[in-house]
């Protein structure tokens, strides 16, 4: 296995043997190692010390079913702490085939310049790119495949990564034409177009398949893996993960009074019975788009769609949870058609839906566009396109937006918006918000699927909740296994470990990855600790500790003591 | 006393997606959810007014009750 170094100052690539202390790590266990060990804390997230790195998880390339997402790390410019975002798509499986553990960019390009890596085999470079300044990441990708040939897999920023708006994703093309899985959150598309990199292209044709140390043990386990996600009720051909995609929690997260509506000034939407999952597949098949497709190859749930309009044209690929809720009932749209809109305009901006739909309730609070009014809250997200100084304002995220508006009611933690669980209804995703190295992130230990192990309204049991989510989300991101493919490895954690000892003959047992998970999280603990991040910088917002979320009428009530407890038992 | 019952999802598609209960004794979720014709072995989540229950909890009078089918967290 190799790492390859790309050297943004000289403008070249070395490929370096993995040393011993890294290979036994893999997506972000080994992005935020790596970062901790050769990135000063307290460095400026947009300057030449930061790295960004693009890792696939321990079983990429090794063709286990949902498990090729590509970790992406780097100090995030929104959260001032360690960060790791990972994407759908080919790159984590095209990484992992070639034998890179790591692509660790460095440096910094000169101001104004612009360039792509091309990963070809054992052979990497990089090449001059001005000739994608100012395009957004559909024809970046579009563009780049017909350079390099349809087959391979393009990681791009769009114009919001060109203007270093911290609110900035990375976007990944998957197979076919899918050019729109993102490495969303925590501004790491800033870090990639401060360091001067518009894409990165790792061609297909040399693509080889990973060695496996004990092929038996691997594929008796990857298929028994396989086998359980397809046996599961939610995951399945007839479970509503891949017949409604994740906008089947819709109704659900409504009804539970955690909906995000009108920058978070209530938990239920009267208009949401139009952005329910089941109106989606109605919508989606009424018109001839598709549903249950996959992000990745050999996806076994399949959980993606194509969101067309009326004459069956593509709108978006693919329309998720977070985006309806952060753009539809948050900004009080109840259309899909809009939602799909604006989630296109993001896409191609290369701007993490979460954020940006925060940031224009913020943005709405303020007086600049209209609640449930399409056109003028388009019109506001155009202007990131275009660089208007509004523009750069949303796309620089939620607390931006809020302290240049004067708008108090934030919903951020630490830099981040939060995603489309209102903390104050879902408590133990409020735990995880304050505590998580990565800020506000649902994917860092989210607590919906929880159900009744712990009550979501109430206090008790949430810090254990969430601290057992964050150490089953670090095995998720190292792995580069999707967190919706997570029951059959919580039920039975040898499945992993055979996985793993399958592919590397490690002889690992299960408290060696519990082990390992543990340590991932100290490790970001600790660099946010040197980063000057304090507890103080974690708290969930404090209007939402006074202002009673309808309908339930709760607020945040989980005590400081609480949160500040959740890593004793680490 | 009326119940409101709501169905969502893919949970028994031949199945009224609302309908409205008159109950005349006090009833758990699981018969209430046999009362509406549905198979209480697909049912993954419960709402009752906007709490999450379970199978067993008492049904309280005029309450809108939400059965969805299998779920877990989005992205």
């Amino acid at each position: 296995m190799r790492l390859l170094r790309v050297d943004m100052d000289r403008l070249i690539v070395r490929q370096e043997q993995v040393p011993a202390r890294y290979e036994r790590l893999g997506g972000r266990a080994l992005t935020s190692r790596l970062l901790a060990e050769e990135v000063l804390p307290a460095c400026d997230a947009l300057g030449r010390h930061n790295k960004l790195i693009l890792a696939p998880g321990l079983l990429g390339g090794a063709g286990v079913t949902t498990a090729g997402r590509l970790s992406v790390g780097a100090k995030s410019p929104l959260t001032g702490g360690i960060k790791e975002a990972n994407a759908g798509g080919t790159a984590g499986d095209a990484l992992g085939r070639l034998g890179i553990k790591a692509v660790v960019v460095e440096g910094q390009a000169r101001k104004g310049e612009l360039y792509l890596l091309h990963v070809a085999g054992d052979s990497a470079q990089l090449l001059p790119a001005t000739h994608l300044r100012g395009l957004g990441t559909y024809a970046t990708s579009d563009q780049l495949r017909t350079e390099y040939g349809a087959g391979c897999t393009v990681l791009s920023i769009g114009q919001a990564g060109e203007y270093l708006l911290t609110g900035a994703s990375i976007a990944c093309t998957g197979e076919g034409s899918q050019r729109s899985n993102h490495a969303a959150r925590g501004g790491l598309g800033a870090v990639m177009g401060s360091k001067g990199l518009k894409a990165v292209v790792i061609d297909k044709a040399d693509a080889r398949s990973v060695p496996l140390a004990d092929p038996e043990l691997f594929r008796a386990a990857a298929r028994r893996f396989a086998q359980e996600l397809i046996n599961d009720p939610r995951l399945g051909p007839k479970g509503s993960m891949h017949l409604y995609g994740t906008a089947a929690i819709t109704a659900a997260v409504n009804e539970m009074g955690s909906l995000p509506t009108r920058n978070f000034s209530s938990g239920s939407f009267e208009g949401a019975a139009t952005l329910r999952g089941e109106q989606m597949r109605e919508t989606i098949l009424a018109r001839g788009g598709e549903i249950g497709t996959r992000c990745m190859p050999g996806c076994v749930i399949g959980c993606r769609n194509v969101y067309v309009d009326e004459t069956g044209n593509p709108i978006v690929g693919t329309l998720q949870y977070e985006t309806i809720a952060l753009m539809g009932a948050n900004l009080g749209l109840d259309n899909l058609d809009d939602v799909a809109r604006l989630n296109y305009l993001c896409n191609d901006y290369g701007l993490d839906t979460i954020e940006t739909g925060a940031a224009l309730g913020v943005a709405i609070e303020a007086g600049y566009a209209r609640f449930g009014d399409f056109e003028s809250i388009a019109s506001l997200l155009r202007q990131v396109g275009e660089g208007t100084v509004l523009g750069r304002l949303i796309g620089c995220g939620a607390v931006a937006t809020g302290r240049a508006l004067g708008v108090r009611r934030v919903p951020a933690v630490l830099g981040q918006a939060i995603p489309g669980y209102d903390p104050r209804s879902l408590k133990g995703n409020g735990v995880t918000y304050a505590t998580s190295p990565m800020g506000a992130d649902h994917t860092a230990g989210n607590a919906f699927g929880a159900r009744r192990e712990v009550n979501p309204l109430g206090v008790e049991g949430q810090r254990e909740l969430s601290l057992r989510l964050q150490i089953i989300a670090a095995m998720l991101d190292s792995t580069g296994l999707c967190l919706f493919a997570r029951p059959p490895v919580i039920a039975d954690p040898q499945l992993m470990v055979d996985m793993i000892n399958g592919i590397y003959g490690w002889g690992w047992i299960k408290e060696d990855l519990d082990r390992l998970n543990r340590e991932l999280l100290r490790t970001e603990l600790e660099f946010n600790r040197r980063a000057g991040i304090t507890a103080a910088d974690s708290r969930i917002p404090e209007y939402m500790r006074e202002e009673p979320l309808a309908p339930h009428g709760v607020t945040f009530d989980v005590p400081d003591s609480e949160l500040d407890a959740v890593f004793d038992a680490l | 006393m009326a119940v409101d019952v709501e169905l969502f999802g893919q949970l028994s598609p031949g199945v009224q997606r609302r309908q409205t209960l008159n109950l005349e004794r006090p009833l758990t979720v699981e018969e209430v959810a046999i009362l509406s014709g549905l198979d209480p072995t697909e049912v993954g989540l419960i709402v009752i007014n906007g709490v999450q229950s379970g199978m067993q909890d008492r049904v309280p009078p005029d309450c809108r009750l939400c059965f969805f089918p299998p779920v877990s967290g989005g992205s």
